[in-house]
């Protein structure tokens, strides 16, 4: 287990450092540079920038470039944001506890959604609700993550106006309300965009359980639960639903680009103010040093999500726990 | 061992097609894909309007749909059926050509790692578990945001070049699996070289899980131009593209609500039948091993 732990971890640094080598590649492959793209200034002169090219180290052969870069990656610094002028780890560190947060509601109640829904289906297989509830999965599963979000947004907060627009925190209220008030305020802001993100990875979780209790079903073991005399629905929660969640653990391993993909346009389309956002504006106001930071953290969390779903596994599989 | 009542005829892509399309969600998936790709073929017969024309940006900019614009018109007064008819193509066409990418550089990486195995092999898949790692729309923003105002035939090559290593790994699979089998070693005996086994005998035997693989390669592909033509990266102006239309009645979804309607209810019949498509090609496929 531990032997595994270390590999695991190891083969995730060389991922890290080649993600690195990437974004490098990325930034240098682009035309121009930080003081040509970012400062589109006419006051500022080509000295100027000239200057600042030789302080930000931009006039040094590309190798000592990359052997600083990985340095001040090391040391966790992602460069300097134009657009918000402070150090784009502070953006990042500032924005991705929403983004967390959003990710983490949406993890739990995806699952727990895309489960519930697979079990009703495989009790009732066959029947009407399990074809009415594929096809919804179906549904969900080719919507763009944004245009949901956009009718979500219609129709929440326009045509049926029950939830605020956007934002995490109304933005002049919050100040004079009482903590009770705070907190119910932030809840009321987060329920929509949390619910759209949930409803999209739900429908990929539910299928996924479907076929995996459709294939534990003719077990053996499930064959003996049933000459034991146990009900279809005893079968289905005790023996099948247990077996069929093995699977589901490295399912949230690889739920994760999907979640992280899903936040960015949905915390565009609210307004809520995490990481997916800040990329977005630096998109817009083409903040590079932002965007690239944003991916290579976005990398990380995939990575790391990634890894504790296999510790887990590892954990939880009694046949990879003896090795 | 289960024996056929009849001998099989005809290719093995073509039976499996056969069995997918006896059922009926399939078939009327096909039927709608079919209309949709007609749509986007005699886009300029069947729209109204030319889809970047700007006939009068005071008096007719924000209409809302009536008799005359189905489905309104946009901030720049252009209408928005002629661009989601013009969109269909232009989502088509990029989805189409950009799995073209994928699969041949899937196959091509994935058949040769498989058929390579050792230390080729292995670098191989750790270089693709490396690009895997990344998600993709993370990795296309990150190279479309460096290359502002880049043409379609590059994007396409983009959305292509970021899209095959799911596919290399299924192939490299698939090419492990078949490497030992008797065929292979009867070609082998028989002097064939390995470029003509590989093209000969292995790829004919890959040719399903790269089809439905390519059918789902299209509906994300779709997604994925959509969702970053709506970011402002994807499909530059005034190119007609689902997410751009979006993207355009963005800033004032509530008041220009049939911007985002229209084309996404275009967007999604796409997507979901060609996800039907290719889920059911994948059944039919794994029902006949």
């Amino acid at each position: 287990m531990l032997r595994y732990a270390a590999e695991r971890l190891a083969q995730a640094a060389v991922i890290v450092a080649f993600v690195a080598a990437i974004s490098f590649a990325l930034i240098h492959l682009a035309p121009g540079d930080p003081f040509s793209a970012a400062i589109d200034n006419p006051n500022v002169s080509e000295a100027i920038r000239e200057r600042l090219r030789v302080q930000y180290g931009f006039d040094r052969p590309l190798p000592e470039q990359f052997g600083r870069y990985v340095s001040q990656l090391a040391r966790g610094e992602l460069g300097w944001s134009f657009s918000h002028d402070r150090p784009v780890r502070d953006v990042l560190a500032h924005t991705l506890p929403n983004t967390l947060l959003l990710m983490s509601i949406a993890l739990v109640g995806s699952f727990a959604l895309g489960i519930l829904i697979a079990v009703v289906q495989v009790s009732r297989r066959g029947s009407a609700t399990d074809h009415v509830l594929s096809g919804a999965s179906l549904l969900f599963l080719s919507m763009p993550d944004f245009w949901l979000a956009i009718l979500a947004l219609l129709t929440f907060t326009y045509w049926l106006p029950i939830f605020p627009v956007g934002g995490a925190v109304d933005p002049v209220m919050h100040e004079y309300l009482g903590l009770g008030g705070r907190i119910l305020d932030r809840i009321r802001h987060l329920i929509l965009p949390a619910l759209t993100l949930t409803l999209l990875a739900s429908a990929s979780v539910a299928r996924y359980q479907r076929a995996a209790l459709i294939d534990v079903l003719p077990a053996d073991f499930i064959r003996t639960a049933r000459l034991k005399g146990l009900t279809e629905r005893e079968i289905l929660r005790r023996h099948a639903l247990r077996n069929a969640l093995l699977p589901i653990i490295s399912l949230i391993g690889l739920s994760f680009p999907a979640l992280l993909t899903g936040a960015v346009f949905i915390e565009r389309v609210f307004a809520w103010p995490g990481m997916g956002y800040a990329l977005v504006n630096a998109i817009a106001s083409r903040d590079y040093p932002l965007v690239v930071g944003a991916v290579i953290i976005g990398s990380i969390m995939v990575m790391v999500g990634s890894f504790i779903a296999d510790m887990l596994y590892a954990w939880a599989d009694p046949r990879l726990r003896a090795h | 061992m289960r024996i056929n009542p009849l001998p099989a005829r005809g290719s093995p892509l073509g039976r499996t097609f056969a069995r997918v399309i006896e059922r009926r969600s399939p078939r009327l998936a096909l039927a709608i894909l079919t209309a949709i790709v007609l749509i986007g073929l005699l886009a300029p017969l069947i729209a109204p309007y030319d889809p970047a024309a700007q006939p009068d940006i005071v008096r007719m900019k924000d209409l809302p749909p009536s008799a005359a614009h189905p489905f309104g018109t946009d901030p720049y007064s252009r209408d928005v059926l002629s661009r989601v008819i013009y969109g269909a193509r232009l989502s088509l066409l990029i989805g189409v050509l950009a799995t073209v990418v994928t699969v041949t550089l899937g196959v091509a990486f994935g058949a040769i790692a498989g058929y390579a195995g050792g230390i080729v092999d292995a670098v191989m898949m750790r270089i693709l578990d490396a690009f895997l790692a990344i998600p993709r729309l993370l990795l296309l923003v990150a190279i479309l945001a460096a290359w502002p105002r880049l043409s379609i035939g590059a994007l396409i090559l983009f959305l292509g070049l970021t899209g095959w290593f799911g596919l290399s790994r299924i192939v490299r699979g698939q090419v492990l699996a078949l490497k030992h089998a008797e065929f292979v070693t009867a070609a082998r005996a028989l002097g064939a070289s390995r470029r003509r086994i590989l093209l000969r005998h292995l790829l004919p035997n890959l040719v399903s899980p790269i089809v439905v693989a390519a059918t789902l390669g299209v509906a994300h592909v779709i997604v994925l131009e959509a969702g970053l033509s709506f970011l402002g990266i994807g499909v530059p102006q005034p190119g007609a593209s689902w997410g751009n239309i979006i993207r355009d009645g963005s800033d004032q979804v509530a008041a220009l609500w049939w911007m985002s309607l229209f084309p996404g209810l275009m967007m999604v019949l796409t997507v979901m039948t060609l996800n039907v498509l290719g889920e059911s090609l994948r059944d039919a496929y794994d029902r006949s091993w």
